[in-house]
This record gives structure tokens, sequence and C-alpha cells, in this order.
């Protein structure tokens, strides 16, 4: 899929479930998966913003390389280049990698972590250990440390949950507290794969700061990120956490994959934050941004979850449903005050000041979904449709999702879910999260109209929408 | 789902009894006709056990399981137990709204929470078991419990057990920073790329300057 821009195709193969750590298999009780039923297509991104760069690699062999030759060749390029002399010979480093790079680059993030190690070992004489910072969504999370053998890999590699140990550390605006397991080592590599993700919370501002914010810490630094900071200041946590003694007493360098909806277009690392978060930011807003304002010519739609990823955290052609979930107003533009309605305490009376939840979203089907993020309000506002079997079985018992039992109906097969979900809000349209890279999978009727809406949406943001992101970010 | 303590499997290490937000598992010397080999092993009070899964995802041992629960059950504080004038202060002074939700899982609002607390609840631990709040993600309810325990005189909680890590405590806000109506100048200026004097006024309740000319947004 390279070139000139394509319209509606056949569905793509989605990416094959995973075994999860817990030893679930939705591989073995899912029997039929979205882009099977009947009136499912592919809109390619790439017919959506035909100027995307090409891939260096992809999960979907159709979209780019499958090999991770290309992301070696530039991670090697990209660490030559950086500023590793924060590492002295014969201490140790800490290389902190996280979920979501596993779960989005796969064979391209542990290739990108391995020359890394490799790099960091022949040129700096240190011993480096693996750290997989978790973080919320671990429930049914594929068992990364088995798919990828990391231990065998990286000899010792270890994964630290953010309800282990913390450790308080003094920030220029107070206390915060991190995993302490991801900072015992003498130095450590702050590792990243850049996306749209969680853009609600970060606004793109400092946006590769944020694991210092969430991600690499402890529950207490999470929460007080979400309920304690405005809608356009939760990322001063990231930000004071980095600059903390604590932190730059340890840190060595970041190195991150550059991605696009379809996959990966380069590596790049950098000792100076600041600088490669410019870079990297500038990619992510020209490279996400049509596809998210797509997401609002949206009128009405049934979300259908068939992937690994956790409801707001399951992604569809490259993007997460988070980007669908608050489409209805320009988060990134930070005119917009887009405050989240459920981590304020005070709200203003007037309505559009305060981040809802997509009222285009009419229902939703689970077909596979994985736990271990909160979404039960979702289920109070829209129908929400179960498969029967295991994998609803699993979802009910998720802890997160205590009433789901009470709320949702259970359909004998997911042609029957889907057909209860059009019954029941006579909406038509379909949209599907199941982690395929590059295309959304939607029902025809659903493509032909984001097909046509395209263009306008492509001019508009960059036109208009873009070079305001970018000047309110300094980077115009 | 209710867990299930692997004995063969279990050390005794006890992460799991420091991890659990309702206090659920201890620990205890293992009984001769008990399978494993490490002396000490940990116990699950079962009508304590909420279903958070902490222990399950920090047992290095895959000493834990979970089971459907035979007759599953419903926790919670109901608001008209406590005064309302009380909650509506209680929940005022922690800057926590009353119609709030706090737990995103279990759907507990501050009202709730703060009927809890003034129904005796006086620590995370307690708060949990009467209300069934972090005992989902565990994770983002998290800052504004501890700042209403600590609003009703509670913030000094001792952990349970001592070892404990299931809280830390109160982590920094954004109104913190304002010192008599004002942020001082040097975190002003080290956070200069941030709308932070519009996001205080929001957080203090001020939305004046998102009206638009002339009337309602």
């Amino acid at each position: 899929m390279t070139g000139a821009p394509v319209g509606l195709i056949e569905p793509l193969a989605p990416p094959p479930f995973q075994r999860t750590w817990t030893g679930r298999d939705p591989a073995s009780v899912v029997a039929m998966r979205a882009v099977e039923l009947d009136d499912i297509v592919a809109l390619p991104v790439r017919a959506i913003d035909p100027s995307l760069p090409l891939p260096i690699w992809s999960s979907d062999p159709t979209l780019g390389p499958t090999d991770d030759t290309a992301v070696r060749e530039r991670a090697r390029a990209a660490l030559t280049r950086s500023d590793w002399s924060r590492i002295s010979p014969g201490s140790t480093v800490d290389l902190i990698a996280n979920p979501h790079g596993f779960f989005l680059c796969g064979d391209a993030y542990v290739a990108m972590l391995e020359e890394t190690r490799d790099h960091l070992v022949a040129t700096r004489g240190c011993t480096v250990r693996l750290r997989i910072a978790e973080s919320m969504g671990h429930i049914e999370n594929p068992d990364w440390m088995r798919i990828y053998d990391l231990p065998g890999r990286f000899g010792d590699a270890k994964e630290c949950p953010q309800i282990g140990r913390g450790v308080e550390i003094d920030t220029r605006v107070g206390p915060f507290w991190l995993t302490r397991d991801l900072f015992t080592a003498d130095h450590f590599v702050h590792t990243h794969v850049a996306e749209m993700r969680e853009g609600y919370l970060h606004r793109m501002i400092d946006r590769l700061h944020k694991p210092f914010g969430m991600g690499y810490t402890r529950l207490e630094t999470r929460s007080a990120y979400h309920f304690a900071w405005g809608p356009r200041t939760g990322q001063m946590v990231a930000r004071a956490v980095f600059e903390s003694d604590f932190v730059q007493e340890r840190y060595a360098g970041t190195i991150v994959l550059d991605t696009t909806p379809e996959g990966v277009i380069g590596v790049d690392a950098d000792l100076d934050l600041d600088a490669l978060n410019g870079r990297i930011t500038a990619n992510v807003l020209r490279h996400y941004g049509t596809l998210m304002r797509l997401m609002a010519e949206i009128d009405d739609v049934i979300a259908l979850f068939d992937g690994h990823g956790c409801h707001m955290y399951s992604y569809g052609g490259g993007i997460a449903f988070d980007c669908l979930m608050y489409a209805q107003v320009d988060f990134l533009d930070l005119d917009n005050l887009a405050l989240l309605k459920g981590f304020a305490s005070r709200l203003p009376d007037t309505p559009g000041l305060t981040l809802e939840f997509n009222p285009a979203i009419r229902a939703q089907v689970m077909n596979y979904m994985a736990g271990g993020v909160p979404y039960t309000m979702m289920t109070r506002r829209v129908p929400t449709f179960l498969v029967e079997g295991p994998a609803a079985d699993w979802l009910i018992g998720d802890p997160c999702s205590p009433w789901l039992g009470d709320r949702a109906a259970i359909e004998a097969s997911l042609p029957d879910a889907v057909a209860a979900a059009r019954r029941t809000t006579g909406v038509d349209h379909v949209i599907v999260f199941d982690s395929t890279p590059g295309a959304l999978h939607v029902s025809r009727a659903l493509g032909e109209h984001l097909l046509a809406r395209a263009p306008d949406v492509a001019a508009h943001v960059r036109d208009v929408a873009l070079p305001k992101w970018l000047a309110q970010r300094g980077l115009g | 789902m209710v867990a299930e303590i692997i004995a063969e499997r279990c050390t005794g290490c006890a992460l799991c009894v420091y991890v659990c937000p309702t206090v659920a598992l201890t620990l205890r010397d293992r009984r001769a006709d008990e399978a494993g080999t490490h002396r000490r092993i940990v116990e699950l009070a079962e009508p304590d056990c909420y279903n958070a899964q902490n222990c399950l995802e920090i047992c290095p041992d895959e000493a834990i399981v979970m089971h459907p629960l035979t007759e599953p059950f419903t926790v919670g504080t109901d608001v008209a137990s406590a005064d309302a004038d009380e909650i509506r202060a209680l929940c005022m002074a922690a800057g926590v709204g009353s119609k709030q939700l706090i737990c995103m899982c279990a759907e507990t609002t501050g009202a709730e929470l703060a009927a809890a607390i003034l129904n005796g609840a006086h620590s995370p631990e307690a708060l949990s078991l009467a209300t069934g709040a972090r005992t989902g993600c565990t994770e983002l309810c998290h800052q504004p419990i501890l700042q209403l325990l600590a609003a009703a005189g509670h913030g000094d909680a001792p952990r349970n057990p001592a070892r404990g890590f299931q809280w830390y405590g109160i982590a920094a806000t954004a109104l913190g920073l304002l010192a008599d109506g004002e942020v001082a100048d040097d975190v002003r200026e080290a956070f200069s790329h941030y709308p932070l004097d519009s996001d205080l006024r929001v957080l203090s309740g001020d939305f004046s300057e998102f009206a638009p000319k002339g009337g309602q947004p």
C-alpha cells in the first residue's frame, strides 16, 4: 500500500491474539473476528492522508517491511549521534521499556531496545538491565516477557508494576512517588513510542516527558496527575518529576520510535529531551492530525472492540479509541479548555467547556477486549453488548468493570451482537478497534462517508489546525 | 472473582499482603499438613477479597489464582446514612465534589466516601471495605481518597500492615502552588509554556475567561 491514494479495500488481517500473562488464550475462545462480518471494509489511512512518509517497519506486510533491518540501522545511527557520556564505565543502566511499545511496535521496539543495549555496553562499558514499567490495563496484557523471550534476550529483565514499592521524590512543585524498581541502577535510559494515545490528557505538551508523570510512577502520582492538575497542566507533573534532582542524577538519555498510523518511520535519540520532544511532537501532529480530526466527522457509530488493549486504549487504524471517545473537541487546540468532566470537582454550568464522551458513540460491542481500565461510565451511557463465552466472562470478572454484568446484554454470536446494537440504536455505522495498523476497519457506508470527508478535513488540518497546533507549542 | 492461594507455590514473601487494598491477606505459619516448603504462608480472608487482583499481579511465584464467586455480593455506603451538611463540608474541605465520581471502577462518589468516613472508616483500607473504592484499577481514586481522609483528620492513618505500600501520601497539587493567591515566580518561569494561571482559575471554579462575548458559551 504505497504511493497513490486508494479507496475502500478488503479488510486487512488483524494482528493475531496473544496469550496473556495470566494464561488466557483469546484465540481459542473467540469464534469470529470483526473483519469476518459482512459489510466490514478497510479504509486505508493513506487514502485519508497521502502525504504520510512510508514506514520502515510495520506489523502488516501490506504497509511496509516487517523485518527489523531498517529499524536497527536507524537505531544504530541515532545512538551514535546521541550523547551517552553520563554513563560511566562499570556502571549499571536500567533500560526502561513499557508495554505500549511491545503492543504497538512489537519486533521493532525489541530491536530498538537490543540495539540500545548493545551500543551502551560497547561504547560505555556498562551493564544494561531491562525494566518494564507496567501500567493500567495490566489485567490481560499479552505476556510480553514470553512472547519476545525478554529474559533470554536481555538476561536481567523485570516487570515493575505501579503497585510496587515506591520512592518519594521532591520536585519544584512538591512531592511525588515513583516506582522504586525502575530507578535502582546508577543510570536509566528512557524509551518511548511516539503516537497519539491519551492526547486528551497530555495535550501534546511535553509529550515525551509523560511517563515521568505516569508510567514510571506509583499510584499516588498517577492519581494526582488526573485529579489534582488542570486540563492543560497535567503534564507539569511529568516535567517536574523529570527535572527533579532524583531523576536528573540518574537520567542518561532517551531513544524513541517515531511512528505514523501505519508503523515506524524512524528512530531518534537525544540526551536533550526537550529537543527530542520538539522534533517528535511536530512529526506526530503532522502524521496523526488528519486522522484525529476525521474522527469528529463521525455522526453516529457503534464501536466494536476486537483486540488487545482495554477500551480507550484499544487501537484501530493506528489510533487509540480515546481519539474517537473525545473527538467532538479538538483537544490539540490549547485554546480549548476541554476540561475532563469526570476529573473535575467544580464544573461550569454551561456546556462545551467539559470533555464528555463523544455523543456520536451510540453503542459498543465487545467481541474481545482486555480489562484493567475503568470504562463503566460508558456502559451507563450507551447500550453495551458482549458475545457469549469466556471472553465475556473475563470482562465481567474484570475488577475495573464490576457493574458490567448488570448492564451489558449478552448475545449468542458476534453478528447477533452487532445486529442487536444496530436494532437498539437505529445506527448502521460500525468502527472496529482490532489493533490493525494503517487502515480503519469500518462498515462500508461509514467508510464511504469518511472517504468523502477526508479531503476537506486534510485541508483544514494542513491550512488551519496544524499551523495553530505547532505555533501553540513553539514549533511553528 | 475471589483469590485463592496455591499453598505449594507460596513462599511467604508477603508482597501480596503489602498491596492488598482491603487487607484481605495475612501471613501465618504454615501448618504441617499444608503443601509447600517455606515456613510462612499467606492466608486469605475471603469476605474481604474484593477482586482487586493486586496480589495476582505482584506475586513473583504464580501462587495466586482468581475464581468466580459462587455468591456475588455488593458493597457500598448509603449517602443518607450520614448528615448531608457534614458530607458537603467534608467534600469542600477536601476539594472534592460531592457528586464527583472518585472511583471510576466502583463508581463511588465523593459523597459516598465522605459518608463512609463520617461513619467511622478512618483509613484507606476501611474506606475500601465500606465502599468498594480502590479495588478496581486501584489507581485513579488514590489522591482524592487520601485528601478526604486528611480533611477529616485522618491523614495520619497507620499503614496496614506497617510495611505495606498500598499507599504512601498525598502528591503535589496545582492549587497547592498558590500562596496568597499567587504562584511563585520561579515556578511560573519554569513552566512558562503551560497555561498555569488559566488552569488554576478553572480549578478554583472560575470559568469566566471562557465565556464568549455577550453571554452564554
